[in-house]
């Protein structure tokens, strides 16, 4: 009987381009599997269309918005492909909407509990670089505008303290010893 | 958004003194729970009718009804793109929009909110859907909880035919995404007997005031009135310094 290749790995960090293109190269042979992207369901994309008058969403409404778009990337991305063998990369997957929300102040404990539905990665890899979410790429970029508005300072110093959580786990992750 | 244990712990001692000052006029929280059909609606602009007349400021906040969050949900839902997991996330988003741009502002402001369900809508609906209980709850965190809750009980039965007398319940509301039933209104009949079940176990859980909502119009109207001045002088409750200290403090972050 042939083994699975079924693999989900994960690439976390708050710089969007950086983050694919190292989910790219996960990919060890093209053609065996695919990079799932944030906002697949397009939850964020009807949210920058949204009338300002409606108030700024604040660091929790928004991981529950990357909750249900991580719940659509599994169900019709992620799960699907792991069921015919495939490897799929998660680009991001938990740890950055789990970096944000500590960066934003909000109790590990409630972000634990929202990501429970995901299942763990086999393999978790983390991207340190930080200039594409200064812009306003990808979740960290986009929610942290949200939440800070005009407000740069602000905004760069919840970008950079995401990344410092991201970087931390990484050194937790490669201090522990491999199976 | 809480940006430091500093930030939390200066807005929680703002936010007791806030609402046990004697000299303000404290906001109230009344919410309207039960399952479609019963008539809470009715019932909440009866009420609040009733309370403008007798010089109330009033605040009306209703289920899935978020300027931001509500489009997202409504396009999702016409096209039946939503499991249950991307539908309670969606709405404890909603909900949550709402509480920090409309239900706390108010309160903090004295006035009286009437809530036209509240978080026990997603708890008896997410839960009758299959999921767990615990990990919807804990999504509603910080909790706030409302100052009287009125759960208008009505049987499956009633429930199915005030509905199904005017219109035909659409994908969601007759739980099609989950009996794998064709007809809707056979599946809103076996979905609601779950949905009301779960209500009873939250009614009891949380102590919400029961109303018999298969009494007259008039009747139920009475007995909100009385329920109601009995239970406006309850004192502040304590288990909401969390949900208004995390919203005070993202006010200070947002500015």
């Amino acid at each position: 009987m042939k083994a699975s290749r079924a693999r989900l790995v994960s690439v976390d960090g708050v710089d969007a381009s950086a983050v694919i293109a190292a989910a790219r190269r996960a990919i060890d042979r093209p053609g065996r599997g695919g990079v799932s992207h944030w906002d697949a369901s397009g939850i964020f994309q009807d949210l920058c269309v949204a009338d300002a008058a409606a108030g700024a969403p604040s660091a929790r409404t928004l991981l529950l918005l990357y909750a249900a778009d991580l719940a659509f990337r599994l169900r019709w991305e992620i799960r699907p492909a792991l069921a015919a063998g495939r490897t799929v990369v998660a680009a991001p997957y938990v740890d950055t909407a789990v970096a944000f929300g500590r960066a934003a102040g909000v109790p590990v404990g409630w972000l634990t509990n929202l990501f429970r539905f995901a299942p763990p990665a086999a393999e978790r890899r983390f991207v340190t670089a930080t200039r594409g979410a200064a812009s306003g790429e990808g979740f960290v970029g986009l929610a942290s505008q949200r939440v800070h508005g005009c407000d740069r300072g602000a905004r760069r110093r919840l970008i950079g303290s995401a990344a410092a959580h991201l970087r931390i786990e990484a050194k937790r992750r490669a201090r522990r010893p491999k199976r | 958004m809480p940006t430091s244990a500093a930030a939390l712990g200066a807005a929680r001692r703002s936010a007791r003194a806030h609402f046990t000052d004697p000299a303000r006029k404290r906001g109230l929280l009344v919410a309207f729970e039960g399952p479609d059909g019963s008539g809470k609606t009715t019932q909440r602009k009866l009420f609040k009718t009733w309370l403008k007349s007798e010089g109330y400021d009033v605040v009306t906040t209703k289920w899935n009804s978020s300027d931001l969050i509500k489009p997202i949900i409504k396009s999702r839902k016409a096209v039946r793109a939503l499991s249950p997991e991307e539908f309670s996330l969606l709405h404890g988003a909603d909900f949550r929009h709402r509480v920090e741009q409309i239900i706390l502002p108010a309160l903090w402001e004295g006035k009286l909110v009437i809530a036209d369900r509240f978080l026990f809508t997603g708890l008896a609906r997410d839960v009758a859907r299959g999921l767990d209980l615990d990990w919807v709850l804990k999504l509603y965190q910080p909790l706030l909880w409302p100052d009287l809750v009125f759960y208008f009980a009505v049987s499956p039965i009633t429930s199915g035919k005030r509905v199904t007398a005017t219109r035909m319940p659409n994908f969601y509301e007759a739980g099609q995404d989950v009996t794998d039933v064709d007809d809707p209104v056979e599946s809103y009949q076996r979905f609601i007997a779950r949905v009301i079940r779960e209500y009873e176990s939250l009614a009891l859980i949380f102590n919400m005031i029961t109303v018999d909502a298969e009494q007259s119009i008039g009747d139920q109207h009475r007995q909100i009135r009385e329920l109601f001045l009995a239970g406006q002088r309850r004192p502040w409750s304590a288990w909401n310094i969390d949900a208004v200290a995390e919203w005070l403090a993202g006010r200070g972050a947002a500015r």
